[in-house]
């Protein structure tokens, strides 16, 4: 079966004006199966975010292959949708119309708008919230709508940029079991970059780790803890097992 | 919305900035009054408060005072709009495409810098005493405000909204309606706060220099002919007016964009 994200020697430098060039990503490969829900861990500024916005089509890289479904990738794409670490709800909008902004620029009309958007409201555990502003709304609430928002396209691929980094350590465990939940749900593959370890094993059916900058693939971890996935398993030998070597594959990366 | 909870507050707590607001200004006109017991001030010179408010009525009863109103709203109205329609864009795209930006800031600024009422002999002299050359000085002071807050609010704007609507698949145009503007908004009608001072400066300044009616020429006119009580009575008609528009600007501000308290 070929894979749904296909990335072959992935390059990247940036190049600001007036200072010294970054090597974002060097030699960069990596294979996301269908509905995979896969993690990259790596040290601070060692290039995830960066490959998740050349995924995502924001980023063009210098050399390279990269493809969604055997399509190379040429911008942004409906295939494709992205859920932020600050959220990225415009303020101005309500929760219903914010849930519908990617539908409203694909050009869908009002009414489907709506009743798709509403549909993914109650999926995220929203419901009567649709006329709530986002100054109105908790961080776990802002990162329900960014979901729902990204789920709204019904895209292939989420993409997913620390998704629970701003928010409290409760309210992330709660947003990891829903998450998962709707994964189950909603059949999508995911590519989930974070910082905690933990949380990469306890979502994922594989955790890479890359190296510090300029960034590449380190090391592949599958992770065989059966699914459905449930909060006691964090606490079982198997889980911290595989956290001490997933930690000590990235420690050496670290450098403060 | 706390209001529910409020513990209750004594009617002078309560409407205590408006009580002390209003105070300050009785204050003033009493003590304006009261110093002609004091001194014999020469009335064809200064003018008092009780003088001014019989000028007031008279002015009012007679219909002259709506009249020269009605007749320097004409202008004022043509020039803060044609200010607000060419400002504004021009301030955006000044903000989103940096080499315009770049090209156009030094000349707005110096524009924005200088004492444009100095060219109000000149637009007088090209465009008549009628109602262009005043709608023109009222353009020429009140655009600016709205150019450089525009120009501000784009580069305030939020980076990662932007490439949120990119990555939905959003185009330029996408990225100006559904981004920059609303983020901009706020700061246009902080712009408007600024510009309406500038342009009753504009209507007043037009019509000290050419004009047969309305409300500047009625206070140059009264000025004149010494008629202090109504020149003074037409000052406070002008002031309570630049008053309402602005506390109505800043009323929007508080009212229109609840989001920008919420972060």
């Amino acid at each position: 079966m070929p894979a749904c994200i296909e990335g072959r020697n992935v390059n990247l430098t940036f190049r600001p004006p007036n200072r010294r060039p970054v090597r974002a990503l060097h030699g960069f490969d990596i294979d996301v199966q269908e509905c995979e829900f896969l993690s990259i861990v790596g040290p601070s500024g060692c290039g995830k975010t960066t490959f998740l916005n050349v995924v995502l089509g924001l980023i063009k890289p210098d050399s390279g292959e990269l493809r969604i479904r055997g399509k190379p990738i040429s911008g942004p794409g409906t295939d494709r949708a992205m859920v932020f670490q600050e959220f990225g709800l415009l303020p101005w909008r309500t929760v219903l119309n914010n849930i519908e902004l990617g539908l409203e620029l694909k050009g869908v009309p009002g009414e489907t708008r709506r009743h798709i958007s509403r549909r993914f409201i109650h999926m995220v555990g929203l419901a009567g919230f649709e006329g709530h502003y986002p100054h109105e709304l908790s961080g776990g609430m802002k990162q329900r709508v960014g979901l729902a928002r990204a789920l709204a396209t019904d895209p292939d691929v989420l993409l997913m940029d620390e998704p629970f980094a701003a928010l409290d350590a409760q309210t992330r465990d709660v947003m990891q079991v829903e998450l998962l939940r709707i994964w189950q749900e909603a059949r999508k593959t995911v590519l989930f970059v974070t910082h905690q370890i933990d949380e990469a094993i306890y979502l994922s059916d594989r955790v890479m780790v890359m190296t510090k900058r300029p960034g590449h693939a380190k090391k592949m971890f599958t992770i065989k803890l059966p699914r459905p996935r449930d909060y006691e398993m964090r606490v079982t030998r198997e889980f911290n097992d595989l956290k001490l070597e997933i930690w000590q594959e990235l420690k050496d990366e670290i450098t403060v | 919305m706390m209001d529910d909870a409020a513990p209750r507050v004594s009617f002078p707590t309560r409407y205590r900035k408006v009580l002390l607001g209003s105070l300050s200004v009785v204050l003033f006109f009493a003590a304006w009054q009261a110093i002609f017991l004091l001194v014999p001030f020469n009335p064809l010179f200064i003018s008092k408060p009780s003088l001014i408010a019989s000028g007031l009525v008279d002015l009012i009863t007679s219909g002259d005072l709506l009249r020269d109103l009605a007749v320097s709203a004409v202008p004022f109205l043509y020039g803060f709009s044609a200010a607000v329609v060419i400002g504004v864009p021009l301030g955006i795209v000044m903000g989103w495409r940096v080499r315009v930006g770049y090209a156009l800031d030094p000349l707005m600024t110096v524009f924005y810098a200088s004492p444009l009422v100095a060219l109000a002999p000149l637009v007088v002299i090209f465009f008549g005493v009628g109602v262009a050359g005043k709608a023109l000085i009222i353009f020429f002071l009140s655009v600016f405000p709205f150019i450089f807050n525009a120009y501000a609010g784009v580069r305030a704007v939020d980076r990662l909204l932007i490439n949120v609507v990119r990555s939905l698949g959003g185009s330029e145009r996408d990225l100006y309606f559904k981004v920059i503007f609303p983020s901009v908004l706020p700061y246009i009608v902080a712009g408007a706060r600024i510009a309406v001072g500038r342009a009753l400066i504009g209507v007043l300044v037009g019509e000290f220099f050419a004009a047969s009616e309305g409300i500047g020429y009625a206070i140059s006119r009264f000025g004149d002919i010494f008629a202090l009580d109504r020149m003074f009575a037409c000052i406070i008609t002008i002031m309570v007016i630049a008053m309402v528009l602005t506390e109505g600007i800043r009323w929007t501000e508080r009212t229109a964009f609840p989001w920008r308290s919420g972060h």
